[in-house]
């Protein structure tokens, strides 16, 4: 049941993000990107971090795809189906990427820990809000900085200059 | 339980899958959209690593949040300079911006 429950997740995984960089329409691609971050959510459920996952969904699916949404539509007829949207070198870039992925398979399948089963209890969501609150503040101060840093430089950039 | 090397070989997987796309897409939209799988890679990654591997503080999962959090800041900037750039050169395709090769 635990073993049919992550072979069916990543599948998931696996053909949504395939088809979400082969579809040649670009609002196709962000709803099969919205369904791909789906799955990884369920990815985290299924590893004991619901936090994560719960931000996973709110952040990603909620905000990021909405944004994509709103710049494929603000952009209009660049998605459309009748232009080609792989450039020229597609053959040379899918061998390269295939053998990189051999070779990663082949380090990762290879590797010691590859058939580690140990297992770690849970972290609540207490123990991460104290690390993240405690350990980690001063790389939570200057997230904040960072992201008030994106969004006055979107708004600088994005406004019309008439 | 499943071994760990299963949520590496998904994450190489998905790490691959969003380099073909950065690699083949005309399209900057489209770009993006892979960079963000790579980033879903890296994170599967670190969370499985800190479910199995397990760290004193959770240092693997608030990792991850930080991964989110700069995601999202990078694909906010990423997309309003698609959108100025598509209001300058009204095109989005890469083999048509070659403004800076002139």
């Amino acid at each position: 049941m635990d073993m049919l429950m992550f072979y069916l997740i990543s599948a998931c995984v696996c053909i949504f993000a395939v088809l979400s960089v082969t579809q040649r329409d670009i609002f196709h691609c962000a709803l099969w990107l919205a369904m791909t971050l789906l799955s990884v959510a369920g990815i985290y459920f299924y590893l004991d971090a619901p936090f994560l996952g719960v931000v996973q969904i709110l952040v990603y699916v909620g905000g990021i795809i909405t944004l994509f949404v709103f710049a494929i539509k603000l952009t209009a007829h660049i998605g459309d189906k009748a232009i080609e949207q792989k450039n020229k070198q597609w053959v040379i870039s899918a061998f390269i990427t295939l053998l990189l992925l051999c070779i990663l398979l082949r380090v990762f399948a290879t590797h010691p820990w590859a058939k580690m089963v140990l297992n770690q209890a849970p972290f609540s969501m207490t123990q991460i809000g104290n690390s993240l609150m405690a350990n980690y503040a001063a790389a939570f101060e200057f997230m904040s900085v960072i992201l008030l840093a994106a969004m006055v430089g979107a708004i600088v950039i994005g406004k019309d200059k008439k | 339980m499943i071994p760990l090397g299963y949520f590496t070989f998904l994450s190489a997987f998905l790490f691959c899958t969003g380099i073909y796309g950065a690699l083949t897409r005309r399209n900057v939209i489209g770009i993006l959209i892979s960079i963000e799988l790579i980033l879903n890679a890296v994170n599967i990654n670190l969370v499985a690593f800190n479910k199995y591997l397990g760290s004193p503080d959770g240092l693997g999962e608030v990792f991850a949040l930080f991964v989110i959090a700069i995601a999202a800041a990078a694909s906010v900037v990423g997309l309003v300079l698609i959108i100025a750039i598509y209001r300058n050169a009204k095109t989005l395709f890469t083999d048509g911006l070659t403004l800076m090769k002139e």
